[in-house]
């Protein structure tokens, strides 16, 4: 009888942490997910301004990383979800959600051409990067807060 | 706070009263001008330089309301619409309203519109921009009066002040032959006018110059504006590539995007050339660092 109250128990125990793992918030899945597309933006920056050797491959994994970026952001902005885990979601997102749609599709098809693109060249690096970085910026102007410190 | 600016106000106006002489506008006359053929291309880059639009709106029309200690600013229109906008103007108005804060018909103007940078230009500079923004598409647009609370919308009083803060030497003078860190303090002092933002104000509203571009709280808003001198508190770990990337791209070293007022400040420097953006993270790198 002990056995199965530790069995219950230890199980239990599984399950909330797991759940508890399974239901991290969509505030902090959407701040990681923005945090690996800035993480895959410095090496590309690097190359841009000549602090690093262009490197053709490494460019490409960031494209791909943003490629994922780019198809999950758009489910983790529910309804619901506008504030929490010191979101930096501006509320415009939810009340003008068409032009933040706008936005997503903007970036994906920026990534979807600088990976077409597959530059060979920091010049071609340059041509294939730039219209991403601009919709990072025009999307964060638009629908982040700005933490003006 | 409000008490302490009425006082002030009350000293100046006394003031201005005594000095009623001293409060004269300025005015430079059309023989001060030199033999100057105006470039309208380098025009185009001063008129980026002095970031035109971050106030006055894309098509220069002006209307945009910037609510103060003082009252309301409403910024004017400077399209060169003939009678909404400053198409009438002469290359010589222009030089004294940018150099000296002095409307064509002889009033000093409010320093929200940042002459005291401006003033530092050099005059074939504002004449190129004059033949520039001739070019520029006129649109009409009356913004009316400025709304300031009384005394600040006694005009003459901001005489006293030009003579406290109007200043043409350099900020922060070079002390050693650098054409690449002088284009930078140019750009950086006077066109560029970042020193209004970046550098905190004293109760008088002028420049607190000794603490030259060590940030300040924000004009338009809630929060501060960075330090942006090259002071642990500011962009000590910046590289020089790294600002002229920033100004460039509006990336940070940390791959975050430019925010705020900055994205159209940002924008405006991002026309400028290379070399006069490396000029400006030279002289941000040279000048000294402040907490």
């Amino acid at each position: 009888m002990m056995r199965v109250t530790w069995i219950t128990a230890v199980l239990a125990a599984l399950f909330f942490a797991t759940s508890g793992w399974a239901s991290e918030s969509v505030q902090e899945q959407r701040h990681d997910l923005m945090e690996s597309a800035k993480d895959a933006a410095k090496p590309v920056g690097g190359m841009l301004k000549g602090e690093l050797e262009f490197d053709a491959a490494t460019a490409m994994e960031s494209f791909q990383v943003w490629s994922d970026v780019a198809a999950q952001a758009g489910d983790l902005f529910p309804e619901g979800s506008e504030t929490g885990y010191d979101t930096e979601a501006k509320e415009t997102i939810w009340t003008d959600r068409d032009g933040f749609n706008q936005q997503l599709a903007d970036f994906t098809a920026a990534v979807d051409g600088a990976i077409e693109a597959s530059p060979q060249s920091l010049d071609e690096l340059k041509m294939a990067a730039g219209p991403v970085f601009k919709v990072c910026k025009s999307c964060h102007e638009g629908y982040r807060v700005e933490d003006e410190n | 706070m409000k008490k302490s600016i009425t006082w002030l106000a009350a000293t100046l106006l006394v003031l201005a009263l005594v000095s009623w002489p001293l409060t004269s506008p300025l005015s430079l006359s059309p023989a001060d001008l030199p033999e100057h053929i105006a470039n309208p291309a380098n025009g185009e880059l001063v008129f980026h330089a002095g970031g035109c639009t971050s106030c006055h709106g894309e098509t220069l029309a002006g209307g945009l309301e910037l609510k103060s200690d003082y009252g309301t600013f409403v910024v004017p229109n400077i399209s060169p619409d003939l009678a909404t906008g400053i198409g009438s103007w002469t290359t010589l108005d222009l030089v004294n309203a940018m150099m000296l804060g002095t409307s064509p018909d002889g009033n000093h103007y409010y320093p929200a519109f940042p002459f005291t940078s401006y003033t530092r230009m050099n005059v074939q500079d504002v004449i190129d921009l004059k033949a520039y923004m001739d070019t520029l598409e006129p649109v009409e647009n009356d913004v009316g009066p400025q709304d300031l609370d009384f005394p600040w919308s006694l005009r003459r009083g901001i005489g006293l002040w030009k003579l406290l803060y109007l200043d043409q030497g350099p900020v922060v003078p070079a002390g050693r032959e650098d054409p690449v860190y002088e284009r930078g303090r140019y750009l950086v002092e006077s066109a560029g006018h970042c020193g209004e933002c970046h550098t905190p104000r004293n109760l008088l509203g002028g420049l607190q110059t000794s603490r030259w571009l060590s940030g300040g709280p924000n004009p338009d808003g809630e929060g501060s504006v960075p330090n942006i001198t090259p002071h642990q508190d500011g962009l000590a770990s910046w590289s020089a590539a790294d600002i002229a990337y920033y100004l460039e791209s509006g990336f940070t070293p940390d791959f975050d995007t430019v925010g705020g007022s900055m994205v159209k400040v940002q924008e405006n420097m991002a026309l400028l050339p290379d070399p006069d953006r490396e000029a400006i993270a030279t002289y941000l790198k040279a000048i000294p660092a402040l907490p």
